[in-house]
């Protein structure tokens, strides 16, 4: 019993991760439709600015993550400017812009590969490396960092989508793109938001994880996969289920390896036949879109 | 449609009216490496090595008064791409080929090699089953075998008369070749595996497997796994969970990039390595590549030196560029003292083998705090 | 008559080809030939049935790993053998393809995402029965009939396997068959509404495709008498799905257009530019699909509107 509280607490945090990658998918997909598996990269572009300013140039944590933020903002816009707004202007059918952003992933990751060279890196811990005991819980500084930075850019997310007119905005463009722009609603300005958001979520996701996976020009698509996974279990309609899918996502993998009575390799398969289960028995995910 | 493939058509023929001939003044030597894939990580300094070790040679005459050339491929890290290389580096009169890349590439390239009677080696990869999978008189392996490493390791671990130990990898091709090879060298010699864990590429964190490995209770912990960030999060659990039982660590381990990116988590580690520093061969490889190439070399450098010094060596005894005097003069090739192994290891293919490194030649190594440090037990004694 | 001549002109001309190039160039051409075996298919259903699907190359691999098991290790005579792959493979296809008609997009991608990963694991952990993680190599392509099909041979073995693919999905997509796989496409509640069973043809498009995968990797594995997981890895199925975009969905000539062009592309590159290539790769792509969003065959068209 004891190490599952001692699991709970790492595999919330990597929930969380895959949860914000997949939060970050979400804020892409629900005015656009498109699917931009490049956010793994994203992270990975995060988690090597996080290298880069925190590790070599020794800047103070605070900054080092806000210059990032700043940063994946920025290219997320651009990647939006340059690879989806030419195609949504042509009105191009509805997987260009999903190709031509797998187009910027093998982009961004030679990109790395070429300046960083092959090896993995090593991205600071804001807090050190140490162990923390909650109660009957207990993990490392790091998994509780993620877990309170995450329901942070939830919680942001959540009352953005609910409580807000620019959020509503995303809702009504979600739901109806023509009505939207109808009504007088900036679709390019809504779309471009959109991936700069998920650009600046997808950057805290790697330099969150960084630490722990250490920044190379690999760990993105495996990244993009779990995250993509996690807002399908969780429903594409809703912030919460991003967060949901994730979460469900991390314990079943690291349950399944702790506790299930199969040889190691098996282990890995489990989770991708719960899964197929799950997509037959429940095709829409968890958590309905509201109405 | 057609049309496409009428051009298709004309620039073949093009190609075809174009020979690969080569000057009559060079032996062509074919390099197959891995530059975009996810065996660039290795196969970069192996190849760096190699060419060093070509201008060196060439430096100093040439093989048989001819200078070598050298036609490197990228593979790409697909291995059937790799087998394409092979046939692209056969037809453009490679001599010998040198395989660089990940171990299924290098395997999938022997069934071109076999088929076109080329010589064929292979410095660096250490998977065992390379050349037992198919019989092939042409090619070579000078890597570190999976079963001499855990020898070595078992050989230093002797004293501590281990009986029950965990075994950590990862679901990589070379990594579940060790893992399985150290299994059986650790049953062969009589010590129990109490818990196998396998950590996935692209996992977030070791956390499940190592409460596993806790919970067996072993007396020391194997480490069979050949990716770095997924044996730095081995590492990292290790500590979480205040594991304490000592660390034997496959040939990954002497691989330098570990000393920066698992700060603070490495101390007291032994891995295997084939790699003295203090050898008088791997000082003047030091000094040499520095000096020619403008960093500092490591271990993964000298494989790739050592296998084009294999090679011109054969060639040279062959006294010709026929494939089959070459093959002939490297299956007899005996006690070649290279930059890797301990200072007494030698390369040889005693008995009609293929595998020709030294089962004596690989050394036990510590980490002192973050760095390399000194050479705790040589060989098999 | 004249669309006949046409076939058996192609045929000779692609299948004389192999004895004006080298070696070489051979397994380029076939390894060419099985890729483009594979777009066809893959835009059947993709294309042309809109099922958006990652499991394309895992049925690739279910035919190789299929024949080669059933061929040396269970030993049947090959006309058995063949016709047991491809029973393995319409087993396996129905299997994904019945629970899958109620899913639709993304679930559907992540489900056959999911099984494609699936098939890895199993081939990973397979021991003796798939080699695990090294694969099988220790074969070579029988006689048959007493015939020795390696070499040039073999590559007209593989242009011929193309050619029927393609003649297969032609004949299919100008069927009725193939305008109900439109219709399903397009608007699956208008078809289903003309009295087309939405599901069957969904199950039926999927199978067929599939199984010519399955095909087409019995043929890949007697290219380099090697079958290994890395080779059926989920990269390829990505790689694949680019192809038939960046050629043109839905056409074949478009598929054809992408595979040339994407498979040939790193082979020109990499002489040239070194390392460097795979980052030209990825921007060439882009360029591609920005300038020509539904695919290059596009530009194919507009020079023949001329």
């Amino acid at each position: 019993m004891q190490d599952f509280l001692e699991l709970a607490v790492g595999a919330a945090a990597s929930g969380c991760i895959y949860g914000l990658l997949a939060l970050a998918y979400l804020v892409m997909i629900r005015p656009t439709g498109i699917i931009n598996f490049a956010v793994g990269e994203w992270a990975m572009v995060g988690a090597f600015a996080g290298f880069l300013l925190l590790t070599q140039w020794h800047w103070p944590y605070a900054l080092g993550m806000a210059a990032m933020l700043v940063f994946m903002l920025l290219v997320g816009w651009a990647t939006e400017r340059v690879a989806v707004r030419p195609l949504l202007e042509k009105a191009a059918p509805v997987l260009a812009p999903i190709l031509a952003l797998l187009g910027m992933l093998v982009v961004f990751r030679e990109s790395i590969s070429l300046l960083f060279g092959p090896d993995p890196h090593q991205v600071p811990y804001p807090f050190g490396y140490g162990r923390l005991e909650f109660g009957p819980l207990a993990g490392s500084y790091q998994s509780f960092f993620m877990i309170g930075v995450s329901l942070v850019v939830f919680g942001g997310a959540w009352y953005f989508f609910e409580r807000t007119v620019a959020g509503k905005c995303f809702e009504a463009v979600a739901l109806n793109r023509r009505a939207a722009a109808l009504m007088g609603i900036n679709l390019a300005r809504v779309t471009a938001l959109s991936f700069a958001a998920g650009g600046a979520i997808a950057g805290l996701a790697g330099i969150l994880i960084g630490p722990n996976i250490s920044a190379h020009y690999l760990m993105g698509v495996p990244l993009a996969i779990q995250g993509f996974t996690a807002l399908v279990i969780g429903g594409v309609g809703r912030v919460a289920g991003a967060l949901l899918g994730g979460l469900l996502l991390a314990f079943a993998e690291q349950l399944t390896v702790r506790y299930a009575p199969v040889p190691p390799g098996y282990a890995q398969g489990v989770p991708l036949v719960l899964l197929m289960i799950f997509l037959i028995v429940r095709p829409t995910g968890l958590l309905r879109a509201r109405a | 449609m057609r049309g496409q493939w009428k051009k298709l058509l004309c620039a073949a023929a093009a190609a075809l009216i174009v020979p690969g001939v080569q000057a009559q003044n060079t032996i062509k030597i074919g390099i197959i490496t891995d530059k975009v894939g996810v065996a660039k990580p290795y196969a970069e300094p192996v190849t760096d090595g190699a060419i060093f070790a070509a201008n060196e040679i060439n430096a100093k005459g040439g093989v048989l008064g001819k200078k070598i050339e050298l036609q490197i491929e990228d593979d790409q890290g697909k291995p059937d791409v790799s087998a394409t290389m092979a046939r692209k580096l056969v037809e453009d009169g490679a001599v010998f080929i040198l395989s660089l890349s990940l171990t299924p590439a290098t395997q999938q390239a022997q069934s071109v090699t076999l088929e076109t009677k080329t010589p064929h080696l292979t410095p660096s990869n250490s998977g065992d089953t390379l050349t037992t999978q198919i019989n092939n008189p042409y090619f070579w392996q000078t890597g570190p075998l999976g079963s001499t490493q855990i020898a070595t390791l078992l050989s230093y671990a002797r004293a501590r008369n281990y009986k029950q130990v965990a075994l950590v990898g990862d679901n990589s091709d070379l990594g579940q070749l060790l893992a399985k090879f150290f299994r059986m060298g650790l049953e062969k010699a009589g010590i129990q595996v109490v818990s196998e864990e396998l950590i996935p590429r692209g996992a977030t964190t070791a956390e499940p497997q190592m409460q596993k490995v806790r919970a067996a209770k072993p007396q020391a912990l194997v480490s069979a796994g050949v990716l770095t960030a997924e044996n730095v999060l081995m590492l990292k659990a290790y500590r979480q969970m205040g594991l304490k039982m000592p660390i034997l660590a496959s040939y990954n381990f002497s691989v330098p990039v570990y000393m920066s990116v698992a700060q603070g988590l490495i101390d007291g580690v032994t891995f295997v390595d084939a790699y003295d520093p203090d050898k008088p061969a791997v000082k003047q490889f030091v000094a040499g590549f520095k000096k020619a190439m403008g960093k500092e070399p490591y271990n993964l450098n000298g494989y790739g030196y050592d296998g084009m010094y294999l090679v011109a060596d054969a060639i040279r005894r062959a006294g010709s560029t026929d494939k089959e005097k070459i093959r002939e003069a490297m299956q007899a090739t005996k006690g070649l003292h290279g930059v890797m192994g301990s200072k007494e290891a030698a390369y040889g293919f005693p008995e009609g083998k293929r595998t020709g490194f030294d089962p004596n030649g690989m050394v036990v190594r510590v980490y002192e705090g973050d760095k390399q440090g000194r050479v705790l037990h040589v060989g098999l004694k | 008559m004249k669309r006949a001549v046409l076939w058996v002109g192609g045929a000779v001309v692609l299948a004389a080809a192999a004895f004006f190039m080298g070696d070489y160039h051979n397994d380029v051409y076939r390894k060419l030939l099985l890729w483009i075996a594979l777009a066809l298919s893959y835009n059947f259903i993709f294309g042309i049935a809109g099922q958006v699907t990652f499991s394309h190359f895992a049925f690739y691999g279910i035919g190789a790993y299929g024949i080669v098991i059933l061929l040396f290790y269970a030993a049947l005579p090959w006309p058995l053998a063949i016709l047991g792959a491809i029973a393995l493979c319409v087993v396996l296809a129905l299997a994904v393809a019945i629970p899958a008609t109620r899913l639709e997009g993304f679930y559907l991608a992540l489900a056959t995402m999911a099984f494609a990963q699936l098939f890895i694991v199993v081939l990973n952990e397979g021991g003796a029965v798939t080699g695990g993680t090294g694969g099988l190599a220790s074969y070579r392509l029988p006689r048959i009939l007493g015939l020795d099909f390696s070499g040039r041979t073999y590559t007209v073995v593989i242009v011929l396997l193309v050619l029927a693919t393609a003649a297969i999905l032609r004949r299919i997509d100008n069927s009725w068959f193939g305008r109900a796989c439109r219709a399903v496409r397009d608007n699956p509640e208008a078809a289903a509404a003309m009295g087309i069973d939405v599901a069957r043809t969904k199950v039926i498009a999927f199978t067929v495709a599939s199984v010519l995968a399955g095909i087409a990797g019995m043929a890949y594995a007697f290219v380099d008498n090697t079958v290994n997981p890395p080779i059926f890895g989920l990269e390829n199925a990505f790689l694949l799905l680019f192809m038939v975009i960046v050629g043109g969905t839905g056409r074949h000539a478009g598929a054809v257009v992408g595979t040339v062009l994407l498979y040939l592309l790193p082979f020109v590159l990499s002489p040239l530019i070194g390392q460097h290539h795979a980052l030209v790769f990825g921007v060439l792509m882009v360029a591609a699909i920005l300038l020509q969003p539904r695919g290059l065959i596009g530009l194919y068209d507009r020079v023949a509107r001329r």
